[in-house]
Parts: structure tokens; sequence; C-alpha cells
């Protein structure tokens, strides 16, 4: 499939958002289009335009103000139809989280897919969390071999703060292998929790 | 707000000679807690044991006791 690379960095909302648009409408079959930026509030707003057309997204970071946004899009965009969406933030104070690698108590390995969805639809989302805590048995969900960290990665491009207590890495022996956000300690942990106008602990 | 206290501050290098730490220290009657280690410190490990600074040589001591290895210790106003 064909891949087209669109240079939106540097550039405010909307222009990453039309620059792209316009990349779609030029295409004449189906490709993945990368859109380069260098902000938080443009990852979410191509994120909305593919989610939009129904298109599967992905983002990531790639260092500090540099992101990229890959949608697969299905075919040729000609109508000209677009709506250009530009919205501030999608964030809101809501912190979630995430205290073991399982949703729920029964079976586990029935909780891992249920977390793995949760994270998952968590991602989805129109306004997304602030802050998504990992600890205890939540550090092996933003560690090396997650299933979740496709998902993880797009929450942090789009500017969620992922953040994993260093502790818990360092007792399961997962210090170096954190994939995705930042090691933590327990007085963020507590700061984080406190301040929050609303906990999510699934 | 609450008064600061002078402790004594032992890291370690991993989680589990904390945990170790603390177990040894209860067993043996060393004074002290596990606590998290405090932000003005650089520690591999996020648990710290903090002790009254007079119950150094009994804290120094655990470092000799199975997995509990201390890494540095500190004297520390918290």
């Amino acid at each position: 499939m064909e891949t087209v690379k669109v240079d939106a960095l540097g550039l405010a909302c909307p222009q990453p958002v039309v620059k792209t648009i316009k990349a779609l409408e030029a295409l004449t079959g189906p490709a993945i289009v990368e859109t380069y930026v260098d902000n938080e509030t443009a990852v979410q707003n191509l994120t909305r335009l593919a989610q939009g057309k129904g298109f599967p997204v992905r983002s990531e970071k790639l260092a500090d103000a540099h992101f990229v946004v890959t949608m697969e899009a299905a075919a040729a965009q000609k109508d000209g139809q677009t709506p250009v969406v530009c919205v501030a933030d999608r964030r809101g104070n809501t912190v979630v989280a995430i205290t073991s690698d399982a949703m729920g108590r029964g079976n586990d390995e029935l909780g891992h897919q249920l977390m793995k969805g949760f994270l998952y639809a968590l991602s989805q989302l129109d306004e997304l969390p602030k802050t998504i805590l990992f600890y205890n048995g939540g550090a092996r969900l933003t560690s090396e071999g997650s299933l979740s960290l496709e998902d993880l990665k797009s929450m942090e491009a789009q500017g969620v703060q992922i953040m994993t207590c260093g502790t818990c890495l360092n007792y399961y022996g997962l210090t170096e292998k954190l994939a995705v956000g930042s090691v933590t300690n327990m007085y963020s942990i507590v700061e984080t929790l406190t301040k929050a106008d609303k906990i999510i602990a699934p | 707000m609450r008064e600061k206290q002078l402790r004594l501050i032992a890291t370690f290098s991993t989680a589990t000679a904390a945990i170790a730490m603390e177990r040894y220290c209860i067993e043996n009657g060393i004074p002290g807690r596990l606590i998290p280690t405090p932000r003005q410190i650089t520690a591999d490990c996020g648990l710290a044991w903090s002790a009254p600074p007079e119950a150094e040589e009994a804290v120094l001591r655990a470092s000799a006791a199975d997995r509990v290895a201390i890494a540095a210790t500190y004297q520390l106003l918290i």
C-alpha cells in the first residue's frame, strides 16, 4: 500500500487537519497517510478526523514536540465535503488508576482481556483522561511485551500523562523495560490522585 | 503543619531488599519504618527505611543480613 507523508510540523490547528484532508483527497487508492505534527492538540484533531471517516488510526510520540499520526485511508476521498474540525483540547481532569494487569477478580485470563479492552475503549473516548497511573501489577501494562502499548502510545501522543510506579517496576524486574510514559514515585502518585476531579479505578 | 524530624534514611537498589529490611528489622526489634523514598534523595528503589538517627548502628548492622543490602544512608529532616 502507498504511504503518503504529510509534514505539518510548526503548524497550528486547523492547518495540520487541512493539509491532511488535501493529502486524502489527492489519493488514487487505499493508502497509509502519516502526518507529522509538533503539538498534542493537532494529534487529537487528526485522530478525530480519522475516526470520523472510519479509518483505523494510531499515533505515537517520537520525541518532545514531535508526533506522528498514522491513518489507513480506505479509498480516495474526492467528495470535498470533509468538515475541518478543530477543538482546543480533549483532556479533562480525570485520573485513571490502574492497579493490576487484570480487570476485576475471578479469573485472570478473563481479567487480562477485560483490561486490554478497557484501555482500548479509554483511548477512544472523546474526552481523554489527564493522567493514567500504573502501579503494582499495572506496571506490566506499560512494559515491553504488553499488548496495550499501541493504545497507550496513542493516548500519550494526545497529551495523556502515562506514569508508572518506579518501585513496582523495580519489584517486577521491569525497570529497563518501560515502553511508554515515565516513571513516578509515591509522592507524585498521591499528589495526582488528590488533585484529580474524578478518579477511575477499573 | 507537622513538625519535621531528623531521620536516618537508608536506601536500597531493589524493592526486594527494602522489603527484606523491613522483615529483618521487625523480627529483631530495630526501630524505624518503610517509607516511599523522600524526593530529596535519588535512589534506584522507591522504598526506604526511615529510623531515628540514634539507631544508626543497628540499622547498618541489618545490612549484613540475608538479602538486605543498604545502598546508602542519609540524615534528613522530613
